[in-house]
C-alpha cells in the first residue's frame, strides 16, 4: 500500500486508511458537487473527519494547509475591499465606455478588456462584482440587451485571471506549490492569453457583436456620464494605487528580495489599513477595520483550509500516487501526451466541476510525477497545462466558475435571465477554441 | 396591557386597484411615506413605500443587490426622472406592493411595539390575527400621543 506504512493503526477501527481517506474525499466531493450543503462547511466537516478518522494527525493536518496560498487570497482580498470604495474601478469602466464614443460593440469590447485586466491583478468574482453593474447600468441607458456584455465578461474576467499568479485561485494554488513567480506566470501565460483574448472576440462579434445598436440620443447619455465624479474618495485613491502598484512591484521582484506572495499581499493589505485609518478615531478605525475584514470572502478560504487536509489525507493514504501511476500507464509515460492529456482533461472537467478542489488534487499528483519526469523542474509544462486547462475550462458552462454564477445572479437580479443551455450552446465551442489554441501553444512552446 | 390603546384606527389606506397617481397624491397630502394596501375584503395585502417606488426611478444596476454604489456621475435630469414618472403613473399600486418589515396585533403588547419602532420601523400595521383585516396603524408619532395624553382614541 503505498504511503500507508506504518500508519493503519492510527485508523479508527484499524481500518484500511487508503479506503477512510478515499470514502471521504469521494464523498466531500459528491456533497460539494450536489450543492445540497455550503462547500466551506463541508470541506472543513471533511477535514475534520480526516483527523478524527486518524488519518492525519492533528499536526500533520496543520501541516497540510498552505497558509501562502490563504495569505495571499487574504491580502488581495483586503486591498480590493478597500479600493473599491474609493471609486477607482467605476472611473476605468466610464473612460473605457467613453473612450469608444458609447458604440455598442465598441463598449463590449472595453468592458472586456477592462474586466481581462482587472482579473489578472484580482480575483475574478470581484471583478466581476465591480464591472458588471456599470454595464447593466450603460446598456439600460443605451437600451442593448445586457446578456452579450454579461457573456463576454464572463469569459474576459475567467481568460484574463489565467494570465497572472494572483489571477485566479489555480494558479495561486499551482504557484504556491510549486515556488513559481509572477514573473514566471506572467512570461509563460500571458502571450497565449492575450491571443485567446483575440480569437474569443471574433466569433462573438459574429454572434451578436454585429447586431448590437444604440439610439444617438441614448449613446449621448452615456458620454455625458463624468467619470471623475466617479471617484468618491480622492485620498483613499491615492493611497489604493500606490498600495496595488508597489504589491505588484513586490510579485514581480518575488524572487529577489525571496519573500513569499502571501507576506506581500498581507503586508500591503495591512500597510493600505493603517494609511487608510490614520488620523482617525480608535472607534471609527474598529468600524473600518471590521467592514474590510468581514467583506473578505470566508467561505472560500475556509473551503481552501478544509481542502488542503482533505487532499493531504488521499495523499497520505498513497492514492495520489495510485492515481498518478494510472494516469502514467494510460498515457504510456509518454510526456507530451500526458501535458496535453492533463490539458484537456483539466478544461473538460473544470466546465462542469470546481475547479478548485481539482487543481488541490491534482497538484500532488503533477508532483508524484517528477521521478519519471526527471525531477521537479521536468515538470513545468504540466503545470502550466493545468493551470491553462483548469482556468480556461471554467468558461464552458455557467457552473464553470465562481464568477460565472455571480454574473448569472446579477444579471438575473436585474432582469435578465442565464439559463445554462443557452450559454453552453456558445460558451462550450469558445471554451473549446481556448484550449485548441493553448494545446498549440503548449505543444510549440513546452513540449 | 395590549396596544389597543396605541394603534391609530382612523388611517388612510390603498385599495389595490387604486393607480400610482393616486397614490402618491394622498401620499403628498398626507405626509407620509408609507401606505397600507388593502383587498376589497379589508385585508392587508401590503404596503406601498416610496423607497419601493424611488427604486423603479433608478436604474436596475443601482437598485438591486451588489448594484452600484452611487450615482454621482450619470447626469439625469429632474425632467428625465419625472418621464420615468410618469411611464408608471397610470399603474395599479398591487404591482409595487412591499411585504411589511412587521406586523402586530390588537394583543401586541406596547412594549413591544415600542422596541420594533426603536429598532427603525415606521409605520406599523395592526392587524386583525383571525380574519387578517387591517383595524389600525402604529407609528412613533402615535405612541408619543399615547405617552402625552393617555393615548386613548
Amino acid at each position: 500500500m503505498h504511503g500507508a506504512s506504518g500508519h493503519e493503526s492510527a485508523v479508527i477501527f484499524g481500518l484500511s486508511p487508503l479506503w477512510v481517506a478515499t470514502l471521504l474525499f469521494v464523498a466531500v466531493y459528491a456533497i460539494i458537487m450536489s450543492e445540497k450543503v455550503n462547500r466551506a462547511i463541508i470541506a472543513l466537516v471533511g477535514a475534520g473527519l480526516v483527523i478524527l478518522s486518524g488519518v492525519a494527525t492533528q499536526h500533520e493536518a496543520m501541516g497540510a494547509v498552505d497558509f501562502n496560498t490563504l495569505g495571499l487570497l487574504l491580502g488581495m482580498m483586503l486591498i480590493v475591499n478597500i479600493t473599491r470604495r474609493s471609486g477607482l474601478f467605476q472611473y476605468v469602466a466610464i473612460w473605457a465606455t467613453k473612450k469608444v464614443d458609447a458604440r455598442p460593440w465598441g463598449i463590449l469590447l472595453m468592458m472586456s478588456i477592462v474586466t481581462a485586466v482587472f482579473s489578472a491583478f484580482l480575483d475574478n468574482v470581484t471583478t466581476v462584482l465591480l464591472t458588471v453593474p456599470v454595464t447593466l447600468l450603460i446598456t439600460e441607458e443605451l437600451k442593448v440587451k445586457p446578456y452579450p456584455y454579461l457573456f463576454a465578461q464572463i469569459f474576459a474576467s475567467n481568460i484574463g485571471g489565467t494570465a497572472t499568479l494572483i489571477g485566479d485561485p489555480p494558479n495561486i494554488m499551482i504557484g504556491s506549490a510549486t515556488g513559481l513567480t509572477f514573473n514566471d506566470f506572467a512570461y509563460a501565460l500571458t502571450p497565449v492569453i492575450i491571443v485567446i483574448m483575440v480569437a474569443t472576440f471574433v466569433p462573438l462579434y459574429y454572434v451578436w457583436g454585429r447586431h448590437l445598436r444604440a439610439a444617438a440620443d441614448d449613446r449621448w447619455r452615456v458620454m455625458q456620464f463624468n467619470e471623475r465624479e466617479a471617484i468618491t474618495d480622492v485620498r483613499l485613491l491615492k493611497q489604493s494605487l500606490t498600495i496595488i502598484a508597489l504589491v505588484i512591484g513586490g510579485f514581480m521582484l518575488q524572487r529577489q528580495i525571496g519573500i513569499e506572495p502571501a507576506t506581500i499581499a498581507v503586508f500591503g493589505a495591512a500597510v493600505l489599513l493603517l494609511v487608510d485609518n490614520f488620523g482617525k478615531e480608535p472607534e471609527e478605525q474598529s468600524k473600518n477595520v471590521h467592514a474590510a475584514l468581514s467583506e473578505a470572502e470566508w467561505i472560500t478560504l475556509m473551503f481552501f483550509l478544509g481542502l488542503f487536509v482533505l487532499v493531504f489525507g488521499i495523499q497520505k493514504a498513497g492514492l495520489i500516487d495510485m492515481m498518478a501511476e494510472a494516469l502514467l500507464k494510460a498515457t504510456g509515460g509518454d510526456f507530451n501526451l500526458t501535458a496535453l492529456s492533463i490539458l484537456w482533461a483539466s478544461a473538460v472537467l473544470s466546465a462542469f466541476i470546481d475547479n478548485i478542489p481539482f487543481v488541490a488534487t491534482m497538484i500532488p499528483l503533477i508532483k508524484a510525477m517528477a521521478p519519471t519526469f526527471g525531477g521537479d523542474a521536468g515538470l513545468l509544462p504540466l503545470w502550466w497545462a493545468l493551470s491553462l486547462g483548469a482556468c480556461l475550462g471554467g468558461n464552458g458552462t455557467l457552473i464553470g466558475a465562481s464568477a460565472n454564477l455571480v454574473v448569472a445572479g446579477l444579471a438575473e437580479r436585474a432582469g435578465t435571465a442565464f439559463r445554462f443551455m443557452e450559454y453552453l450552446k456558445v460558451a462550450f465551442p469558445l471554451m473549446l477554441i481556448s484550449i485548441v489554441l493553448s494545446h498549440v501553444y503548449l505543444y510549440y512552446r513546452f513540449l | 396591557m395590549t396596544s389597543a390603546v396605541i394603534y391609530n384606527t382612523a388611517f388612510d389606506r390603498l385599495k389595490d386597484t387604486d393607480t400610482v397617481a393616486e397614490a402618491t397624491r394622498r401620499m403628498l397630502d398626507d405626509r407620509v411615506s408609507d401606505l397600507p394596501v388593502v383587498d376589497a375584503a379589508g385585508r392587508l395585502l401590503g404596503m406601498f413605500r416610496l423607497d419601493r417606488l424611488f427604486a423603479v426611478l433608478l436604474p436596475k444596476a443601482a437598485s438591486m443587490d451588489y448594484g452600484m454604489p452611487d450615482l454621482a456621475f450619470v447626469s439625469d435630469t429632474i425632467e428625465q426622472l419625472r418621464e420615468r414618472m410618469r411611464e408608471i403613473e397610470d399603474s395599479p399600486v398591487h404591482e409595487f406592493v412591499v411585504k411589511p418589515d412587521h406586523v402586530v396585533h390588537p394583543e401586541t403588547s406596547p412594549l413591544e411595539m415600542v422596541l420594533l419602532l426603536y429598532k427603525g420601523a415606521n409605520n406599523i400595521p395592526v392587524v386583525d390575527p383571525d380574519g387578517g383585516g387591517l383595524v389600525g396603524m402604529v407609528s412613533a408619532r402615535d405612541v408619543l400621543a399615547a405617552l402625552h395624553d393617555g393615548g386613548t382614541r
